[in-house]
């Protein structure tokens, strides 16, 4: 069932000392839409332009369908890249922006043209086809770098924050638009994003990285639900990171209660615990009783209410939907419920 | 990081053409070098510094002196106009207006200087525009001997080398924002008080390498001194072409070359340290 | 009020500075102003001012043209079709080299660019004269005859400075990123800088070809140096013809040369329309 792709196996990359990315094993599934997600920094687009060839690796080779592509020269790789700027050519008209690549590829005239007609169809631009790049829109321009890569019927169509210059509301309409055409034509896709909402939105797999390693690699459910380490944790919607360890009986204390969560460590031993927003529950104390935690600040999001705790020292995040179970005042004492099945556990 | 879509041979191979077209320009430096070593007048032999102890004389040292003079008079009266031009030609709106004003300006430094010289023998000479106005108007009565002179001299050289100095001065009034000044202005400073204390200042780096270009520029002028000088006002650039022409003193020629370009360099990284100077200090 | 460099109202601080921008005004344009206005003069002699006008030295300039008189060693045929000859080589030749060069510096280490475009400076600086008498003692010093190439060769040292700065500002707005877009669409590198780059720099390639010929085609000091018997350019020409007193066909022949000057400054200007310095 698996049928892979694209195959890195073990890029590094070194500019002088410093190490962008180290060791890096990945298999991209044939069609599977692959987000690389991290902080700025962390080597994630260094792996996409090594990935296109305009980036040597210092060790390590890539495959393309079994085939080593390691020093295949980017121009005869035949990837459909979208850059950050867009790099539309600002002296050539948006038909010709277009057939570039089929130029290139000596395609008849009459080609070129049913075939750049064909993608503003599908972007839904039918009627621009000579206007100069410069007379166009910021998500007319977004749709035509789109339609550029894709013309050329690439076998990996690479991504470089293409939306990152956008509005919020456009990007998100961006994003249902090109999830749309990946998916009608089927081509095995990388972005990268430092947008972990887009990166969520989009993928099929989510690749997190940081430091040059991959954090974790799985579908965004997986990465959202029970992120493989604190960092994936933190990066992704912001989960609570509280200290915490194992009772005698072989269950999980946070915050000095017993969550009833079995943990296979030592009794005693140092754990870290994440728990998102919306896996607590707050619960008022009644009177002028002694809660866990006491409300430092809350605001309202409309759908959802956010409340800033203090326990022991530690400030935690909660949300609730608004107008749902309790809403407790700033001051005010409370307890906080975790939801056992969503805490993730970690040793470091 | 390799910002290149070319290899570190290609860009090379790309550098080569223009190496080639500027090499002889290197060698000719190199020759003159060689040659006012020269042990010989006319040709190059032996190591000698002759050449240079026979310019110790009065005569080339009035030269020198004529020179230096000259030229930092032009570059003092171009720089005080070069500045208001700079500011009228970032203050224009109309295109028409500046780019007339543009070619008024930058005419002078390319123009063929021949013509520029025909223009001031009209203007200046003895039957030209300026004595027959003056005459006409009763204010004298025998023509003023302008040309073939000083004056003729510095006029041409301001003439000249005024390009020099506004150009440079205008992409740095152009980073002078709007803000800068109503800062200023909001806190009570006068025009005057705003152009010493804000303007001069943030134009300083530019007005010094503009200076130093111009000094340049003037010091080595040839044409000029000859068309409008004629044989009296001897800078150092006819000075150098009379030991060749009537002496055949080459190796002479070479070595007061050689004291024309050094004394240019050095002005020139006087005013680059200047320039580092006054910078860091506005930075820290 | 509104505040600025020269504001409105200003006293005596906008006195100072508008009388000083007038006097470098006339400063450069009177001797350009009178030359133009003398050529129309009906008079042979060169008295201020004409008493009357007419296009008669114009006249005059096109039968220097036409009637070409064989026998005489140096021409102003001659000197203006070698003025031309070497202005079109000299303009081709530096634009063919600075664009690769700038390309590659642009791309280039920042040190490097920086140190490189220091060294194609120094021409400007370099004092014409002893430019001049060095080449003029290389090119008497080499065993074959240089011909034409005796001038070119200077000239086209003279104007790479100007050329490269031209070709540099054009490379500074072209983001690499355009190149790796047609290489990412599948065009070798080479053939990505042909269709990308070089139809961007196009206007700054076009101002720096423009300098280059107004440069070379006015150029007067080395060449003075350099012109022989069977080489030499126009500027020599008219120095020789006026060496003694002012001919007014000469100014006429002036006229022209500040018309084709004056249109080729203005094409440069359009062309790098505010967004690079002349210098």
């Amino acid at each position: 069932m698996s049928d892979t792709h694209l195959h890195i196996d073990g890029i590094t990359k070194r500019f002088g000392d410093v190490t962008a990315l180290d060791n890096i094993d990945l298999r991209v599934e044939r069609g599977a839409f692959v987000c690389l997600l991290g902080p700025s920094g962390c080597g994630k687009t260094t792996l996409l332009r090594i990935i296109a060839g305009f980036e040597k690796a210092s060790q390590g080779r890539m495959m393309l369908d079994g085939t080593d592509i390691t020093n295949l020269a980017p121009h005869k790789r035949g990837f459909g890249m979208v850059f950050q700027s867009l790099a539309l050519f600002p002296h050539m008209s948006v038909a010709q922006n277009i057939a570039y690549g089929l130029k290139l590829r000596k395609a008849s005239k009459a080609e070129q043209r049913d075939r750049v007609e064909e993608l503003l169809t599908l972007i839904e631009l039918p009627q621009i086809a000579d206007r100069p790049v410069s007379a166009l829109s910021g998500g007319q321009r977004q749709r035509v770098a789109i339609a550029r890569a894709l013309a050329i019927r690439p076998q990996l169509f690479l991504l470089d924050e293409p939306l990152s210059a956008l509005d919020a509301k456009l990007r998100d309409s961006m994003q249902i638009e090109l999830r749309r055409l990946q998916q009608k034509f089927g081509v095995t896709t990388v972005l990268v994003t430092h947008d972990q909402t887009e990166a969520m939105m989009l993928a099929d797999e989510l690749v997190v990285l940081n430091d040059g390693h991959i954090q974790q690699a799985a579908p965004p459910s997986t990465v959202y639900q029970s992120p493989a380490n604190p960092f994936v944790a933190d990066f992704i919607g912001a989960a609570n990171l509280m200290p915490a360890t194992a009772s005698a009986a072989g269950t999980l204390i946070v915050l000095g209660q017993d969550t009833g969560l079995p943990v296979p460590h030592h009794p005693g031993s140092t754990l870290r615990a994440a728990v998102r927003a919306e896996n607590i529950q707050l619960h008022s104390v009644n009177g002028s009783g002694q809660g866990m935690a006491q409300v430092e600040f809350s605001r309202n999001l409309g759908p959802v209410t956010e409340w800033l705790v203090s326990a022991q020292g530690q400030e935690i995040r909660v949300r609730g939907v608004t107008g749902f179970g309790a809403a407790p005042q700033v001051g005010d004492q409370v307890n906080l419920a975790l939801d056992a099945g969503r805490i993730s556990v970690f040793t470091t | 990081m390799s910002n290149s879509t070319l290899t570190r041979k290609q860009a090379l191979a790309f550098a080569a053409p223009a190496f080639i077209a500027i090499l002889p320009f290197f060698v000719a430096c190199l020759y003159i070098l060689r040659f006012s070593l020269s042990g010989e007048q006319g040709r190059i032999e032996g190591f000698s510094i002759d050449a240079y102890r026979n310019l110790m004389t009065p005569f080339f040292g009035r030269s020198v002196w004529l020179t230096l003079r000259l030229a930092f008079f032009a570059t003092v009266i171009a720089l005080m106009m070069a500045v208001p031009l700079a500011f009228l030609l970032t203050t224009l709106k109309r295109p028409v207006a500046r780019r007339t004003l543009t070619v008024i300006i930058l005419l002078p430094m390319i123009l063929n200087l021949l013509v520029q010289a025909y223009g001031w023998i009209l203007l200046l000479g003895p039957s030209g525009a300026l004595n027959t106005v003056l005459r006409n108007l009763g204010i004298i009565d025998r023509p003023l001997f302008l040309l073939f002179n000083e004056t003729g001299v510095l006029l041409g050289l301001i003439q000249t080398s005024l390009p020099l100095a506004v150009f440079p001065i205008v992409s740095a009034v152009r980073a002078i924002s709007q803000e800068h000044l109503e800062a200023a202005s909001s806190l009570g400073a006068s025009n005057w008080r705003i152009f010493r204390d804000v303007t001069l200042p943030l134009l300083r780096p530019a007005l010094l390498g503009a200076a130093s270009i111009c000094f340049a520029f003037n010091a080595s002028a040839f044409a000029v001194p000859l068309l409008l000088g004629g044989r009296r006002v001897q800078m150092m650039g006819v000075a150098i072409r009379d030991m060749i022409s009537p002496l055949f003193n080459w190796s002479g020629a070479a070595a007061a070359g050689m004291i024309l370009i050094v004394m240019t360099l050095f002005l020139m990284i006087f005013s680059a340290w200047l320039v580092r100077l006054t910078t860091e200090k506005t930075k820290g | 009020m509104r505040v600025g460099l020269l504001p409105a109202q200003g006293g005596s601080y906008r006195w100072v500075m508008l009388t000083l921008a007038t006097m470098g005004i006339l400063i450069s344009a009177l001797p350009v102003a009178v030359v133009t206005l003398m050529s129309f003069s009906a008079a042979e002699t060169s008295g201020f001012p004409p008493s009357e006008f007419s296009l008669r030295w114009y006249g005059e300039v096109a039968r220097m043209f036409s009637n070409e008189d064989a026998s005489s060693a140096q021409s102003v045929v001659d000197s203006t079709l070698t003025s031309l000859l070497v202005a079109v080589i000299v303009m081709m030749i530096s634009t063919v080299v600075c664009v690769p060069l700038a390309y590659a510096l642009a791309r280039g280490e920042r040190r490097i660019r920086a140190g490189m475009e220091l060294l194609f400076t120094l021409p400007l600086v370099f004092p014409l004269v002893m430019l001049g008498i060095a080449f003029l003692l290389i090119a008497e010093g080499l065993a074959w005859e240089l011909g034409i190439w005796r001038i070119i060769i200077p000239h086209i040292a003279l104007v790479l400075p100007f050329v490269l700065r031209n070709c540099l500002s054009a490379m500074g707005g072209i983001s690499v990123e355009l190149e790796e877009a047609a290489i990412s669409l599948g065009a070798p590198p080479l053939r990505a800088i042909w269709d990308i780059v070089v139809p961007l720099m196009k206007a700054g390639i076009l101002a720096g070809l423009i300098f280059a010929l107004i440069i070379s085609f006015n150029e007067f000091t080395i060449t003075f140096f350099m012109y022989t018997i069977d080489v030499s350019t126009l500027p020599i020409w008219m120095y020789s013809r006026t060496v003694s007193s002012l001919d007014p066909s000469t100014l006429a022949l002036s006229v022209y040369i500040i018309a084709a000057d004056v249109i080729l400054i203005l094409l440069v200007d359009k062309l790098i329309a505010g967004r690079a310095n002349l210098f």
